[in-house]
């Protein structure tokens, strides 16, 4: 009896060996949720933009510190009126299935991407509701590709090279069926798609007709070389079970550790921890029609209150750095004028306070437990709040409901995370706009709008670095929200995976990553 | 007997009703849109209305409700706001792995629990008992997820004997699909014999105080006779009741079982259609959850006289 259960169990552990046995040659990264489609910007999550920007390319791609370069083209001019840009295609691309990409291609990719139909999330943006309107695509010759736009605007990259328009990855024509339905994706990227097991895993596939461009890995574009056959991104929702895999060696790659997880994974020696900055821009809210926060000495007095380089240290555990600017960190744009910042100083808070009047009203910040750090933040604000004599309380929301409070405008502070926007323009647009018909919007100051709609436009570096400049003296001014820090994204690696970087964007990237 | 079955299955369609109607107005009353959590914070306004639109959401409430019944009488659940894939199908897989899982955790706790709950009854207040009762009440107390978590660090990552992370069918290779999941079944178990077990040796208890029993030990009957052909027959009866609450409830999800896993079961499919408000694939879990409670307690009905032949299913 007690031999064949022990049997037993050596079946048993051996039938289980070949799934914990790591295969030299596919690399397994964690998502926290499935993908929700594999059909570029069309129905699209943070998870769905990691996995498929490695299998998708476009004509322009984003740069490690947000800008954009060419990818898909040679080179990209842009004619005096700035309505016209002609792109010319490197030589010898190929998509998966072989076929050679010409500017034939493109222009079926763009057509099924304007066309309403497709779904495609930034038609509105190309479509003439948002940033331009796309009159043309033509194609002189299969390696040229000219669009005729509307009206000028400065952000026509920015926008198409953005990941959850799915870096506007130009298609194979046999992505879709003769009826025009999503078959998948045939697209050009250093990885194909592969194995889709919905609720468990993605695999991606080495492409081996691959051309990378020369030079390092840079952001999205550079020298993307797929150095491991298969990336399986494996769905693993629960965080602790996402390291016991880490540490168990069924995953080698985790790229959303806690920070409080930080030093433990450092300490064994076996995980290595890569921290990048992120754009994401981590804030206290404050709603400037709210009959207290009306008051813009109420809000200065906020901002003195909280000691936002306190507060950073404390939630990231030193690992980013204060940031008083909606300009993110990492960006080219981020220069010595967004470190101005309003000083931690109670006693000028308390005055603040007292000048305007305030006389204990209740200040609610909303918050949620699914982000810890917006959670964290709140705790701490409230906490420096009371000491100058604000009736600061938290108030829990799940994530959806605060999400639609946000977006309603219904909050008196909130304790929010935007995602990474790679143009300040794009993170000043999106907290911008008259409060009347946009409530969710943050900032309503109509010179401010008149900067913006400048910014949008204006495609000179030095130009634009100044109205941002401008911008963030006028932000400081006014004080609609408090500017915390950028988030960080902290990966953490097995020991069998060498070169893993992470980046300002905070998506993974799996080209020149190996495995030993 | 028939015809009783008949009854109790006409009897589904009211409770359906009345959970769908349930499950549809709550859903709405929680604040939250599908639309802008897909969107996220990038959305723009016209993007989000562009998409309210396509999911129907513009519409009124109740014409949605009308919508969404007129589409369920056909045997049509709808399809995921977040992925698009038809409802139905996307539950049925689902349910698969949990049924798997479930059934597998509940008849090894009744293996275990039964025999345990009535050896307790049988030596009330010895230190057997003491021993069962603390086993069965510390099981009860002990949070699945952290069980669940305590099994993984020491199968999976000390011992290195099970994956820790993944799924793999039956179907697909059955050998690797055990060793998936004995984690999983093994914390579920454990969990449930605490019920099992304390509702076995409280009917056994009750039962053993009966005259019938005193009777079979005077007549010289020996112990082991006067509990398995006397006293379980009788104490099984309500224990069955209770398994069959268990099973009826676990059934409908064992989401954080499932989480702590990553099992693609119907749990996780609910709490993520939760969080992202995906209407179709909440309304259709619950509803899904409500008739499978009722078919299961329908089950444990016509069982019933197997184990009481006192009781008939009329």
């Amino acid at each position: 009896m007690r031999r064949a259960a022990l049997a037993s169990l050596a079946l048993l552990l051996g039938a289980a060996m070949p799934a914990v046995a790591q295969s030299p040659a596919t690399l397994r990264a964690a998502i926290n949720a499935d993908i929700r489609t594999n059909d570029p910007g069309v129905n699209r999550d943070g998870n769905t933009d990691a996995v498929m920007m490695h299998v998708l390319e476009g004509l322009v791609g984003l740069t490690e510190d947000g800008d954009v370069g060419p990818l898909l083209a040679e080179r990209v001019a842009v004619s005096e009126d700035g309505r016209s840009y002609t792109f010319t295609l490197r030589e010898g691309i190929r998509f998966h299935n072989g076929a050679e990409l010409t500017s034939a291609d493109v222009a079926w990719t763009w057509r099924r991407f304007l066309d309403p139909a497709t779904k495609w999330r930034c038609q509105s943006e190309f479509g003439g509701k948002g940033l331009t309107r796309i009159e043309a695509v033509e194609t002189p010759d299969p390696r040229t590709v000219v669009f005729r736009i509307e009206k000028p605007t400065a952000l026509f990259l920015s926008v198409m090279a953005r990941p959850d328009c799915g870096g506007s990855g130009i298609l194979h024509r046999d992505s879709v069926g003769p009826d025009g339905k999503w078959k998948g994706p045939i697209a050009t990227g250093p990885f194909r798609f592969g194995e889709w097991k919905r609720g468990e895993f993605v695999e991606l596939e080495r492409f081996a007709g691959y051309r990378p461009l020369p030079g390092a890995r840079d952001g999205y574009i550079g020298g993307k070389r797929a150095e491991v056959e298969r990336v399986r991104f494996v769905v693993v929702p629960d965080p602790s079970a996402m390291k016991a895999a880490l540490l168990s060696g069924s995953l080698d790659v985790v790229t959303d550790v806690a920070v409080d997880d930080i030093a433990e994974l450092k300490r064994r020696g076996d995980i290595a921890i890569d921290l990048a900055p992120t754009m994401g821009v981590n804030a206290i809210l404050m709603q400037t029609r709210d009959p207290v926060l009306q008051d813009v000495r109420v809000r200065r007095a906020v901002a003195h209150a909280i000691d936002a380089a306190e507060l950073t240290t404390a939630i990231t555990q030193g690992t980013a750095r204060p940031n008083p600017s909606i300009v993110p960190v990492p960006s080219s744009y981020h220069g010595a004028a967004h470190d101005r910042r309003i000083a931690a100083d109670p006693a000028l808070a308390r005055k603040l306070l007292a000048e305007a009047g305030y006389r204990g009203q209740p200040v609610k910040i909303l918050a949620n437990k699914r982000y810890g750090s917006m959670y964290d933040a709140a705790v701490l604000a409230q906490a420096m709040l009371q000491q100058v004599g604000m009736a600061a309380e938290i108030e829990v929301l799940e994530w959806a409901t605060q999400l639609d409070r946000y977006l309603k405008g219904d909050y008196q502070m909130m304790s929010f995370s935007y995602s990474a926007r790679l143009d300040p323009a794009l993170n000043y647009e999106m907290m911008s706009g008259p409060k009347a018909t946009q409530p969710r919007k943050i900032w309503d100051n109509p010179d401010a709008l008149k900067l913006l709609d400048e910014a949008m436009v204006v495609a000179d570096r030095k130009r634009r670095g100044a109205i941002f400049d401008r911008l963030h003296e006028m932000f400081l001014a006014d004080v609609p929200m408090l500017v915390l820090y950028n988030g960080v994204d902290i990966a953490a690696s097995g020991k069998r995976v060498k070169g893993y970087k992470g980046w300002a964007a905070g998506q993974p990237r799996f080209w020149g990553v190996t495995l030993q | 007997m028939l015809r009783y079955i008949i009854r109790r299955l006409l009897m589904t369609v009211p409770t359906a009703l009345l959970v769908a109607i349930a499950v549809f107005v709550l859903l709405r009353l929680v604040p939250g849109d599908p639309a802008q959590l897909m969107l996220g914070d990038t959305a723009t306004e016209e993007t989000l209305a562009e998409l309210r639109r396509q999911l129907g959401l513009d519409q009124p409430i109740p014409l949605q409700f009308l919508y969404w019944l007129g589409n369920v009488l056909r045997g049509d659940l709808g399809r995921s706001i977040t992925n698009d894939l038809p409802v139905l199908p996307l539950i049925v897989d689902r349910f698969r792995v949990s049924a798997t899982i479930v059934v597998a955790a509940v008849v090894l706790a009744s293996i275990i629990a039964v025999p345990a709950g009535m050896l307790a009854a049988w030596r009330q207040n010895s230190p057997g008992d003491l021993v069962i009762v603390a086993g069965a009440t510390l099981m009860l107390s002990i949070p699945s997820f952290w069980l669940g978590l305590l099994m993984l660090l020491l199968f999976g990552v000390k011992l290195g004997w099970l994956p820790v992370v993944g799924y793999v069918s039956f179907a697909e290779d059955p050998g690797r699909a055990l060793a998936y999941i004995v984690l999983p079944i093994a914390t579920l178990t454990l969990i449930e014999i605490g019920v099992v077990t304390r509702m076995a040796r409280a009917a056994t208890i009750e039962v053993l105080r009966l005259e019938y029993i005193t009777h079979a030990r005077a007549k010289g009957v020996p112990e082991g006779r006067v509990l398995w052909r006397h006293a379980l027959p009788n104490a099984f009866a309500p224990t069955w009741t209770v398994i069959g609450l268990i099973l009826g409830n676990l059934l409908g999800g064992i989401a954080v079982v499932e989480t702590v896993f990553t099992l693609p079961g119907l749990g996780r499919l609910l709490v993520d259609g939760i969080f992202a408000r995906d209407y179709p694939v909440v309304q259709g879990c619950l509803l899904f959850t409500a008739i499978m409670y009722v078919l299961v307690n329908l089950l444990v009905d016509l069982l019933y006289p197997v184990f009481d032949p006192r009781v008939t299913a009329e």
